[in-house]
């Protein structure tokens, strides 16, 4: 032990201490200080927990306090609180570069200790100092403009005020800032790990290290005698169905007799520590029988196959389209491509762990206590329910945390099921905080497509047929595998018109990983194979890629894939927004390209018409008039990142004619919302809010009725205060048909035509994306930065996904082996953004959230092709592919 | 999922006989559903559950939760649970119009 002097926040402190305890711990665990953050298992990779040691950004993960007698340190909490903040934090704010808000305090701290040497610095300087903080939301751009904003705060040019919108005015298409951004700027917005548990013991799993084995024998024995050890909790100790059901009860909470994955949970361990848990989850002695491991859908579909689930096949899901005649029009067309492609498996890679919370809440005498689960679900009703099935036990409440990041990946439990078993067994308040690795482990990944595609047109270059079989890769269990398929048919033929389509999906059960939503779910795989072979199919005709799409856009009146007419399809006017920056572009790539060299520019398109609100979606949102006058809005309406609460609160706001602080959102707790659906699908502005505007025009007009204007009138009327709104989809019961395909499609759609412009090392294969231009058309924009937001994040994981990310089961441990994109890698962004008002739109809005995803993959490979001539056809594209694509092994 | 015409309109159910578009349900679709699922005649008891169940859905836009029901209803749980085949969530719910508690729209 040691005894340490530090001034903490202008706060002088002496601890007796372990030298070689970090300062991250120091903060988090025994000041309970909430602003650093862990994500990456203290391997200083992801610059949460940054904080300012004796001036300098330091990673408090890697910095022992035995080295700091003396010094200075000063967490997001010292700088300033909601009530009173910062300049830095407010500029944050108020540039909308707050999502999740996870890796806000690491950025704000190392701006700081920036800003505090030079308030003036240019965006290189700003790159380097933030270059150690990892954001998987934004693509850095906003918090680019973030600093740079600070700095003028700074040097007095300007103030918070002066770049504040007025909150009395107008509420729609005005940057409001986010309700929750000065709580996640000042450090103060619980996260899962953040929530105060008095008690907690810490939770430990052992993971299988078999693909796919017979469980033998578990012998807990030794583990059960170490220090601090409560107890070691296996399948049999769990009294419900141990299933977690999406569409079908294939995934345990424990492994019972049999695990299908590398990671695949066996036991759990409770401890006093997470340390004792960790050690003793180690010295779990579990003897398995391997059985033949299914590597890929194509050795899971041969005959022999052993199959993975007793009671499913492992072709666990398919579903042709077929429109027209494809095959006589292919044979027909004066032009074809006919290639292959493939996308990786890839972790969403949100920055938080997979934490959950969970204990017994006391109830009134003689109830059973209330199970309450503390975790990061966007989709808080049914993961309750999966819960209450899976455990055997009814009496329970799911509350949201702030998340650190979605991406799809929360649409399905992971240490929910775990934390909330042990907490039942064991009786004892349970914090689980599974490390990075586990984090991966536990969760879905996006689901690989291999992909055979054909694509014909006619001398004119109208398209004349697509052809399309893919497999997809679902891993050990289903979750919601089919709608991937299904999702990739709904959009299969993309911003286009294409006559005839003859597609099949297949779905098959393998040993790897298991596959869920992820943002885009589906699109992002097939869009990739559609966007190639149409870059592909202008170079056979000979016609510039932007003609060849804009000649072969939908028209209103025409069908998509599944035979739906739409109605609406101002698609041909972003092209038309997006010529002059084409016309730009190549002739900036031209002049780099006539210097010679290795290095060669290129410019590559992408499109896509992203679904909205698919056939069967539903929601509902409950309003309340209070008695001040303000609203209440109740809907179990996640919001980790995306901007909901600024949404509904500007909506709200505008329609009532209430100032902004006058809404009051309910949404995280099961006891109190209405059940809405998950927020995923890009469909909360589109679905939800559309439900809210039902409701608040259901209590205006009882209000009109009885010409009240206040709460009182309203009650003294005899009229209810509260007043339930939905939204459903027109296709309330209707699928694609199971043998074509045909039927229904999204509702709505966000367009999209995005523009990669990259350099390519002809000589080391490197690419380096030098800028991506987004013109999008979402409808009426709620709130700018919002929408920008997502464009910008979407671009850069899209860029990420193109170039460098793969999750590897086995060799993906953490943010260095998954290649996260950095500051470094960010590349410059520009975004034009029309808005035609969608007719059935929440006030004429549709969703954005997933879309940039679904374009920047195909943009960036096509750009690759112009700059050299290397198609890349499996991604992602590394060096090593855009060499053997170059013909350079 | 499936059409049927039940109790004088045409009516979507899902694969384990939920009803879709929960807004459709009506109280002769009940009955019916209810001599169906071997129940027969539906008494007051059975009436007082399901329109508690009912008017809370509508109210909050959830089912209520089982001490809720218990609370709202003034029945012990294990009456309600034997009183409907599949019980409270399968059952009762079922009958009174409510979404299907284990599907998640995919």
């Amino acid at each position: 032990m040691k005894k340490v002097r530090l001034t903490i926040n202008g706060r002088a402190q002496q601890f007796v201490i372990d030298p070689k305890r970090i300062l991250l711990d120091l903060l988090r665990e025994d000041l309970k200080l909430t602003g650093a953050k862990q994500s990456c298992d203290r391997k200083g990779q992801c610059g949460a927990c940054t904080v300012i040691v004796n001036g300098k950004a330091v990673r408090s993960c890697l910095t022992k306090v035995g080295e700091l007698d003396g010094a200075e340190v000063i967490t997001v909490e010292g700088l300033g609180t909601p009530q009173n903040p910062h300049l830095i934090q407010e500029a944050f704010v108020l540039s909308g570069a707050i999502q999740c808000g996870f890796c806000t305090p690491g950025m704000i701290m190392a701006a700081k200790a920036l800003l505090d040497e030079k308030t003036n610095p240019s965006v290189d300087e700003i790159k380097t100092a933030l270059r150690r903080i990892l954001c998987r939301c934004t693509g850095y751009k906003k918090i680019i403009e973030a600093v740079q904003l600070a700095g003028r705060f700074l040097r007095k040019e300007l103030t918070p005020d002066e770049v504040r919108p007025d909150p009395n005015g107008p509420k729609i298409g005005v940057n409001h800032p986010r309700p929750s951004a000065i709580l996640k700027a000042c450090g103060v917005a619980e996260f899962s790990a953040d929530v105060k548990v008095q008690g907690a013991a810490e939770l430990a799993v052992v993971h299988s290290p078999q693909a796919h084995a017979l469980i033998k024998s578990i012998h807990t024995a030794v583990a059960e005698k170490m220090p601090g050890v409560i107890g070691i909790m296996t399948a049999k100790d769990i009294k419900g169905t141990n299933r977690l059901k999406v569409v079908v009860a294939d995934r345990p909470v424990l492994c019972d007799t049999t695990v299908r994955y590398i990671g695949d949970p066996v036991a759990a361990v409770l401890a006093e520590t997470r340390e004792q848990a960790v050690a003793a989850a180690q010295a779990v002695e579990v003897a398995y029988e391997p059985l033949p491991v299914i590597k890929s859908p194509t050795e899971g579909l041969a005959k022999d196959a052993i199959q993975i689930h007793s009671d499913q096949p492992n072709l666990c899901y398919s579903q042709p389209q077929i429109r027209g005649d494809a095959e006589a029009a292919l044979a027909q067309s004066a032009f074809v491509v006919e290639s292959d492609f493939s996308t990786q498996m890839n972790h969403q890679a949100p920055l938080e762990p997979e934490v959950c919370v969970s204990y017994l809440e006391e109830g009134d005498e003689g109830e059973e206590p209330t199970l309450v689960v503390i975790g990061r679900s966007i989709n808080i009703h049914f993961h309750l329910g999966m819960l209450q099935g899976a455990l055997g036990y009814e009496n329970m409440r799911y509350e949201e945390a702030y998340a650190g990041g979605q991406f799809g990946i929360k649409i399905d439990i992971t240490s929910e099921g775990l934390a909330a078993a042990a907490a039942l067994h064991f009786r004892r308040p349970v914090r689980f905080i599974p490390s990075l690795t586990e984090s991966m482990y536990l969760s879905p990944k996006r689901h690989p497509f291999d992909m055979k595609i054909r694509l014909g047109a006619d001398r004119q270059g109208k398209l004349t047929a697509l052809a399309m079989d893919y497999v997809v890769d679902n891993g050990a269990y289903l979750s919601a595998g089919r709608a991937m398929v299904f999702r990739a048919l709904y959009m299969l033929s993309g911003s286009y018109y294409i006559p005839a389509v003859k597609a099949l999906g297949k779905l098959v059960y393998t040993n790897n990983p298991w596959g869920s939503a992820a943002r885009g779910a589906g699109p992002p795989q097939a869009n990739f194979a559609l966007e190639s072979a149409m870059d592909m199919l202008a170079k056979k005709i000979g016609m510039d890629p932007l003609e060849f799409r804009l000649i072969n856009s939908l028209k209103p009146g025409q069908p998509k894939s599944t035979g739906r007419v739409v109605e609406q399809w101002p698609f041909p006017e972003l092209g038309e927004a997006i010529r002059p920056h084409y016309n730009r572009a190549k002739r900036e790539a031209e002049d780099f390209n006539r210097k010679g060299g290795p290095v060669r520019r290129g410019v590559g398109l992408g499109t896509h018409a992203f679904g909205i609100s698919m056939s069967g979606d539903s929601a509902n949102v409950a309003v309340e008039l209070e008695p001040d006058g303000g609203l209440a809005v109740f809907a179990a309406a996640a919001d980790p990142g995306e901007g909901n609460d600024s949404m509904f609160i500007q909506i709200a706001a505008h329609l009532m004619d209430l100032p902004m602080s006058k809404i009051r959102l309910v949404t995280r707790s099961t006891d109190r919302t209405t059940a809405t659906g998950p927020a995923a699908g890009s469909r909360m502005t589109y679905m939800v809010g559309g439900a809210m505007v039902d409701a608040i025009q259901k209590l205006k007009s009882a209000m009109a009725e009885v010409k009240a204007t206040t709460y009182d009138q309203l009650k003294a009327a005899g009229k209810p205060t509260r007043y339930m709104g939905t939204k459903k989809n027109q296709d309330a019961a209707v699928t694609i048909d199971p043998t074509t395909g045909l039927g229904p499609s999204f509702e709505s759609e966000v367009h999209s035509i995005q523009m990669a412009e990259v350099e390519v090392n002809t000589q080391t294969g490197d690419v380096n994306v030098v800028k991506v231009t987004t013109a999008v058309d979402a409808g009426t924009v709620i709130n700018p930065q919002n929408l920008e937001g997502q464009l910008e994040g979407g671009v850069d994981m899209g860029i990420g996904y193109a170039l460098r990310e793969e999750y590897v089961a086995g060799q993906t441990k953490d943010w260095i082996t998954f290649r996260f994109p950095t500051i470094s890698t960010a590349c410059e962004m520009e975004n034009i953004i029309r808005e035609t008002p969608r007719v059935k739109g929440t006030l004429g809005a549709t969703g954005v959230g997933e879309m940039t995803m679904v374009t920047t993959a195909p943009a960036v490979t096509n750009a690759i092709a112009n700059a050299c001539g290397a198609r890349v056809r499996h991604l992602p594209a590394i060096p090593a592919k855009v060499l053997a694509a170059l013909g350079k092994s | 999922m499936q059409m049927r015409s039940l109790a004088g309109r045409d009516v979507f159910f899902d694969s384990e006989g939920f009803l879709v578009d929960p807004s459709q349900w009506s109280e002769e679709m009940a009955d019916q559903l209810a001599r169906e699922s071997g129940i027969g005649r539906l008494e007051e008891s059975h009436w007082q559950v399901i329109r508690f169940i009912r008017e809370y859905y509508l109210q909050n836009g959830r089912a209520p939760l089982h001490r809720e029901l218990k609370k709202g209803s003034g029945m012990p749980l294990m009456e309600i649970e034997g009183l409907f085949p599949g019980g409270i969530k399968m059952g009762a719910r079922l009958l009174a119009g409510l979404p299907n508690p284990r599907s998640c729209g995919m």
